[in-house]
């Protein structure tokens, strides 16, 4: 554990040496979200309530995005890159250290403009998601609970690499596609594409299910996001340690 | 007690790539050798031999297709995590160096991977540095050290959790001449004073000739040559190389039993097969027939020792 | 002319022997035209069948042409531009006899035409299942070749931001805000007619809507034919700026020594 606090913390660091740049696509970032927020508050105000959603529960919705993705590819940026780690050999300098390698792996790597991501997320939730105590905490969990579903399946995807080979280019295509559809509210899609946000895309459990329950608790969802959450962790850190026994670590070019 | 011991070691990469245009690779075609405690090897081949590969499975980073090998007692690639702790390893091509943080930095961060207490970590860095003169270099940012300099703290990085055997993989690549000898100096003054086994690879020959004490040749995936570095130079070629100086010097050398190779204005340059005739022979003519100032007797360069080993029938 | 022509065919091959780019654009491409098919129906059913003058069925041709003629250019391009610049890397290229915008901006466009030509197949095939025949045969006749004169200017307008590298050296993560600025004024997400009075009228005064909106506005039905002239306009005014601004930036470089 304190391996990995450490280690997080080394890669803060190495990314703060370079202030100006790490400030600047933090910013960046910032200006970018809050372009999305301006779209959502544009077609709102010209369209009305939608289905039920009004902006807030929309915003309630990207905020959780925010948090997931500012963690899963700012904070833990390696989590979309471990089918190019596999495929170029990055693996090695992990592998020979004497602790557990995914989770090393995973916080070695900041990327500044999700971090801006992370930053905003609340800052939107706190403005426009009508903070009480209890949604607070939903919001936090939830988010967090997205976050772990999002990691485990792109560690997941980029894990397949070692199976399959590539360089994790559909682990990409996933993770944008989750983040496309994780942008719009659940109740937009209609049954086929809705089973589809619940299995293949899961973008249902990133942001869908965790926003819904900011609006409207209930046990039952909330038990069935921490269970599926928990179920992309286990399958995306299982498919990894059997994938390594399988890794070749750039070997073909370099024996 | 014997540090390494492998045994029959198979390494092959299935075939697959893009449309199957890749037949199956096998890099490492069964190999076996042991190494004591505190040796020094130089694990020596041409590119694509199955250096790295061999190394990467003792290091525990690949699982071989079929064979056996254990580090230290242990299997590297069923209990890695426990091996990782007491070996140290240092790939030339990669760096465990942070590139925006200074040396220190890493340092402190595999101090905390290792498990080793803050005051260790202190007294390590602080000896290391001494014995690798390095420490001047610890709190520059390492992306302002030349590569050089940069080797040197990756060596301390190595040795931080004070491991008993050491990997080498291709340490010198992309150092100029100085820079190599002295790291390769360092890597012998770290097994004379701590007594860590030294396992090099490398494509280098001078490698050998600085550090090693014995040295295995692979090529092809197998192991072609195992022995002493002395005794290398001694069975496998047996020619002397011969450097005369002349007073004055004639317009031709001849010598029954040496072949004359170069003949300048200052001197002569001779090759002695002494399988056909024994040295002191030569040498007893060259002194009668010649009036010799100064000569010297040498091996022949490594390099065409080890060339005459990758070639030579298996 | 030549050089430019051989630009822009090698850009057209190197776009077409890369079959895995461009399944990954247009599977994106198709993943959009759902999302916004959703979108916009349930936007339309809750306004009384049509917003603006738009029906579902045209807001979703709306949608497939702004998508098309922005998914057939490349995003990082002015990232791309300003990195050459602060590297260097366009010292060397300005040593060729010819304009080094133009022949990076034809080499570009090759390639969007080959995207561009898979898009309109692709994407119109997905909204045709989704929302029948289009509204207006006409509107989408126009509504062809206005995806590619604004795909084309959203190329030039990249190089012409991406030319400011020559003063400003630092381009990364600007082509994010570039984006936006198509999304939004450039009625890529949100035809002109919703946004509010004040910001729709400084949308229809910069370029960026005819990167979007003009081939957006044609497939719905409105055949507008002046929208194309206006395409044409601006079409032509961006490659005078990102021209204008390279030899500008060539000048500086010569001065200060690249």
């Amino acid at each position: 554990m304190r391996a990995v606090l450490t280690t997080m913390r080394t890669a803060l660091a190495d990314g703060w040496a370079n202030r100006r740049s790490f400030g600047f696509q933090v910013l960046l970032m910032v200006v970018n979200d809050v372009t999305w927020v301006l779209f959502w508050a544009l077609f709102f105000n010209r369209v009305g309530t939608v289905r039920g959603w009004n902006p807030d529960d929309v915003y309630v919705l990207f905020s959780v995005l925010l948090v997931a993705a500012g963690i899963a590819i700012g904070l833990l940026a390696n989590s979309r890159r471990i089918g190019q780690l596999a495929a170029d050999g990055e693996l090695d300098e992990t592998l020979v250290l004497p602790i557990e390698p995914l989770p090393h792996i995973l916080t070695k790597r900041i990327d500044a403009a999700n971090v801006g991501d992370l930053m905003f997320g609340p800052v939107l939730f706190v403005f426009a998601g009508h903070p009480t105590p209890e949604r607070v905490a939903v919001f936090v969990l939830g988010s967090l609970a997205g976050t772990v579903a999002l990691v485990g399946f792109l560690v997941f995807c980029g894990a397949l690499t070692l199976f399959v080979g590539g360089r994790g280019e559909q682990g990409d295509l996933g993770f944008n596609a989750i983040l496309i559809f994780a942008s719009y509210p659940l109740d937009l899609f209609g049954g086929a594409t809705k089973v589809l946000l619940f299995t293949a895309v899961p973008a249902a459990f990133v942001t869908g299910l965790p926003a819904q329950l900011v609006r409207d608790f209930d046990a039952q969802r909330a038990a069935l996001l921490i269970l599926v959450a928990a179920g992309f962790a286990l399958l995306g850190w299982v498919t990894f340690s059997l994938g390594l026994r399988r890794y070749s670590s750039g070997s073909l070019w370099s024996r | 007690m014997q540090a390494i011991r492998v045994n029959e070691l198979r390494k092959t990469f299935p075939a697959g790539g893009r449309l199957r245009r890749r037949d199956a690779v096998e890099a490492v075609a069964g190999i076996s050798f042991s190494v004591a405690a505190g040796e020094r090897l130089a694990y020596i081949g041409p590119n694509g031999a199955g250096k790295s590969t061999s190394i990467k499975m003792l290091t525990g980073i690949l699982h071989p297709t079929s064979g056996e090998a254990t580090v230290l007692g242990i299997v590297p690639w069923r209990r890695r995590r426990e091996l990782a702790a007491r070996i140290g390893t240092l790939f030339g091509q990669r760096s465990q160096l942070w590139y925006q943080l200074t040396p220190r930095q890493t340092f402190g961060l595999l101090a905390r991977i290792y498990g080793v207490s803050r005051a260790d970590e202190a007294s390590r860095v602080a000896s290391l540095g001494e014995l690798l003169d390095a420490t001047e270099l610890f709190d520059q940012p390492v992306r302002s050290l030349s590569l050089g300099q940069r080797m040197r703290c990756e060596l301390v990085a190595s040795m931080l959790h004070e491991p008993e055997v050491l990997f080498l993989d291709e340490p010198t690549i992309g150092l100029d001449l100085v820079a190599k000898t002295r790291f390769r100096d360092l890597i012998v003054r770290i097994n004379e004073q701590r007594g860590t086994t030294i396992l090099l690879t490398s494509h280098d020959v001078s490698d050998i000739e600085q550090v090693a004490r014995r040295v295995i040749v692979i090529n092809h995936g197998r192991l072609i040559y195992d022995d002493r570095v002395s005794r290398m130079r001694r069975t496998l070629l047996g020619t002397k190389v011969l450097d005369v100086r002349f007073a004055d010097p004639p317009a031709a050398v001849e010598v029954e039993g040496a072949v004359l190779e170069k003949l300048t204005g200052s001197g002569a340059k001779l090759v002695v097969d002494t399988t056909q005739r024994p040295i002191r022979a030569v040498l007893d003519d060259l002194l009668e027939r010649y009036e010799v100032v100064d000569i010297s007797v040498a091996d022949p360069p490594l390099e065409e020792i080890v060339s005459h080993i990758y070639t030579r029938p298996l | 002319m030549r050089p430019y022509l051989a630009g822009f065919n090698r850009g057209l091959r190197g776009a077409v022997v890369a079959p895995g780019d461009l399944t990954v654009r247009m599977t994106f491409l198709v993943i959009v035209v759902l999302v916004m098919a959703a979108l916009w129906s349930a936007a339309v059913e809750a306004n009384g069948g049509s917003i603006e003058g738009y029906t579902r069925d045209s807001l979703l041709w709306y949608v497939m042409a702004a998508q098309v003629a922005v998914i057939a250019v490349r995003p990082r391009t002015v990232e791309e531009v300003g990195e050459e610049i602060g590297s260097g890397t366009v010292a060397v290229q300005m040593l060729l006899p010819v304009s080094v915008a133009g022949l990076r901006m034809s080499i570009e466009a090759g390639e969007a035409a080959a995207r561009l030509a898979a898009a309109l197949v692709v994407g119109g095939a997905a909204t045709w299942m989704l929302a029948g025949p289009p509204p207006s045969a006409a509107g989408l006749a126009m509504a062809v070749p206005a995806c590619a004169l604004g795909a084309a200017a959203n190329i030039a307008s990249q190089h012409a931001f991406g030319g400011i590298a020559f003063w400003l050296l630092d381009a990364k993560s600007t082509w994010f805000v570039y984006q936006k600025l198509v999304f939004i004024p450039g009625g890529m997400l949100i035809p002109l007619e919703l946004l509010p009075g004040g910001l729709e009228a400084v949308a229809r005064v910069l370029p960026f809507a005819t990167m979007a909106y003009v081939p957006g506005r044609l497939a719905s039905g409105h055949a507008e034919p002046e929208l194309l002239a206006w395409q044409a306009a601006w079409l032509v005014a961006l490659v005078g700026v990102a021209l204008a601004v390279y030899a500008a930036g060539q000048r500086r470089l010569e001065v200060l020594g690249g």
